[in-house]
């Protein structure tokens, strides 16, 4: 303690002897912390909006169906709807809502085009509270009840089909018998999500669909919503001991790209960490070095004076301290300051087509992440500690008979 | 008297085989306690090494210094940076006050290394100030003084740990007449009032002027030691 009262007071003085060299050092330390915060905030904001985005149009958090469903999507793996056990597991509050939805592979046909499509039979009401879907509609209504026979499709998909509101297609889906049943829905909402989502899915009431295809009661998939990530795992667990002989699934496997998505975030965050970690140690260590040489001189002095090799290691190692802390400290500032001036959230719509593919919302709200605030600038630190330990070795090193040649 | 600084058989070598230099050839020397000694020589002569080895700044080649009592040889480093602050005060030609440091800090640094109590070294290092006459500059840093008041801060800085010996090289070589007048006065009345022991090395014929003990030499010899 007596050392650091010696040295600190000394250290913080050596700093400001070259304030121009100093602050450049600082900027480095810095900018550097800041743009680490800043673009971990980014991607974590766009990573999050990317997943709330793609999970609130049809996935959620999770998914239960019969084994089998998700290899092969047909009439035949079906279930029904949770009762007992599962429905006691599903009503649990960590469960925030929970639909039941019937999904079938169908064709789709107007008066000008047959293509491909998934229909979805949705009870609407329910809908409302897990789905962003009826908050897509960019023409016409959503479904008014699981009886409404109407359909709403996606934009793109109408534009292909060359259809519009009002009008009428031909929906085909193998009914429970086997045979190809064929009906016709009017076109009653449109709505507008990304293309391949929109090409894909048509949704009408569940009860009209089910009767369409002669089942009564049976559904192919239970969605829930899980609003704290965290204990995604622990339901998931759950839900599969109350159903054992269901498939059941949290978003990570339903969407394999979101799941790879959600795995590499962290990894570029560490790599554009690592990037400017190295931009920081040659900074640094080209500091302290020229720092350092510069006063050779005075160091053999303070060693014939009677300071220990130790105490000038210390005192080149506290200056590195306190000058990495300070440029931490304000990059920390900087970083929230940033995330904080931005709290209103970075409107995207301008570039809505453009980053359709990336999934993401209009709106990317950056948080602090109070972890980012900890982690990030304790390793800046260390790093910059670490690094000008060489430097220091170097001025421990010094013979102080050098200094006294040198002053006469 | 006691002899303070013993010097016996001292070489020193600086370089191997044919571009090997003899700094010092076999010096046997003692400074008593009390001494104004001055060791004077052309340049080249020995008296800059001669004086490392004796404020354990460099090792001798061959021969062994002893300082109040206690031998260099086989020191660790940290024991001689001890031994330094204990008992050695360096004044150097070129001032070597600590730049950021005010006038007292760089008194009180030599009182800090030794862990004085921070009342006492403040005390004590107004106090030295004082005796070279810089009462009232405690709070100027070096680029705020001239030569002269540097070389004062320099020797209050010497003295203040109330070292066994003071060992100055060259310590006038930048000064103007009256400065170096002014100093040598300072120095020789320390001596005087308080027996602090000097050892001086200068070419300037106006320290030699004060010197109770003159000390000549010569590639690295002494070729003569005198007392007035």
């Amino acid at each position: 303690m007596e050392d650091f009262k010696l040295l600190a007071p000394l250290a913080w003085r050596n700093l400001w002897r070259n304030p121009r060299r100093t602050v450049i050092t600082l900027i480095v330390v810095s900018v550097g912390l800041w743009s680490i915060l800043a673009v971990a905030s980014f991607i974590t904001a766009w990573a999050q909006s990317s997943r709330d985005a793609t999970l609130r149009l049809l996935i959620a958090q999770g998914q239960i169906h019969a084994e089998g469903y998700l290899d092969n999507p047909n009439i035949n793996r079906l279930m029904d709807p949770p009762e007992g056990a599962l429905l006691a597991a599903l009503n649990q509050p960590d469960i925030s809502n929970w639909v039941v939805r019937l999904e079938l592979p169908a064709v789709v046909q107007s008066e000008y085009k047959t293509l491909p499509a998934s229909v979805v039979g949705v009870v609407p009401e329910d809908e409302r509270r897990i789905s962003s879907v009826p908050d897509k509609l960019v023409q016409g209504r959503y479904l008014s009840g699981p009886e409404d026979d109407g359909a709403v499709i996606g934009l793109n998909l109408a534009k292909r089909l060359k259809t519009a509101l009002g009008r009428r297609v031909i929906l085909m889906i193998t009914a429970e018998d086997g045979w190809l049943e064929e009906r016709s829905f009017d076109v009653v909402g449109i709505y507008d999500a990304d293309t391949a989502f929109e090409d894909t899915y048509i949704f009408t009431g569940q009860a009209a669909m089910q009767e369409m295809v002669g089942l009564e009661n049976k559904i192919a998939q239970i969605a829930f919503e899980v609003p704290d990530d965290t204990k995604l795992d622990g339901v998931v667990a759950r839900l599969q001991a109350a159903a054992p002989t269901l498939d059941t699934r949290q978003w990570r496997k339903l969407s394999l790209i979101m799941g790879a998505m959600d795995a590499t975030m962290g990894g570029v965050i560490f790599v554009w960490m690592g990037v400017m970690m190295v931009m920081i140690s040659i900074g640094v260590i080209n500091t302290q070095l020229m720092a350092v040489f510069e006063r050779i001189h005075e160091f053999g002095l303070l060693r014939a004076l009677g300071l220990k090799p130790g105490h000038v290691l210390a005192l080149v190692a506290l200056e590195s301290l306190l000058l990495i802390g300070l440029g931490v400290l304000i990059g920390m500032a900087m970083g929230a300051g940033t995330v904080w001036g931005l709290s209103d959230g970075i409107d995207l719509s301008a570039f809505g087509k453009a980053l359709e593919a990336f999934k993401t919302g209009d709106v990317l709200y950056l948080q602090i992440q109070p972890m980012d605030y900890v982690i990030f600038p304790l390793a800046i630190w260390l790093l910059g500690v670490v690094v000008a330990l060489w430097p220091a070795w170097r001025a421990a090193k010094i013979s102080p008979v050098e200094a006294m040649r040198s002053a006469t | 008297m006691k002899a303070i600084v013993s010097c016996k058989g001292v070489t020193k070598v600086f370089g191997k085989g044919e571009l090997a230099v003899h700094a010092l050839r076999g010096i046997d020397l003692d400074i008593m306690e009390g001494d104004f000694a001055t060791l004077a020589g052309p340049s080249g002569s020995g008296k800059t090494t001669l004086l490392n080895m004796i404020g354990a700044l460099d090792h001798p080649t061959e021969g062994e210094v002893t300082v109040d009592g206690q031998s260099l040889s086989g020191m660790s480093k940290g024991a001689l940076s001890d031994l330094r602050l204990e008992k050695v005060g360096f004044i150097f030609q070129a001032y070597n006050l600590v730049p950021v440091l005010s006038a007292r800090e760089n008194v009180e640094f030599v009182l800090r290394l030794a862990k004085v109590p921070a009342a006492e070294r403040r005390a004590r290092a107004d106090a030295a100030l004082a005796e070279v006459g810089l009462q009232g500059m405690e709070s100027r840093r070096p680029s705020a003084m001239s030569g002269g008041q540097q070389q004062r801060v320099a020797i209050a800085r010497a003295l203040v740990g109330r070292p066994r010996v003071v060992l100055a090289d060259e310590p006038t070589a930048n000064l103007d007449s009256k400065t170096t007048a002014e100093l040598v006065d300072l120095m020789y009345r320390l001596n005087q009032e308080s027996g602090i022991t000097f050892l001086i090395g200068t070419h300037d014929p106006r320290v030699m002027d004060h010197s109770k003990r003159h000390i000549e030499m010569e590639d690295g010899q002494i070729i003569s030691d005198t007392r007035s």
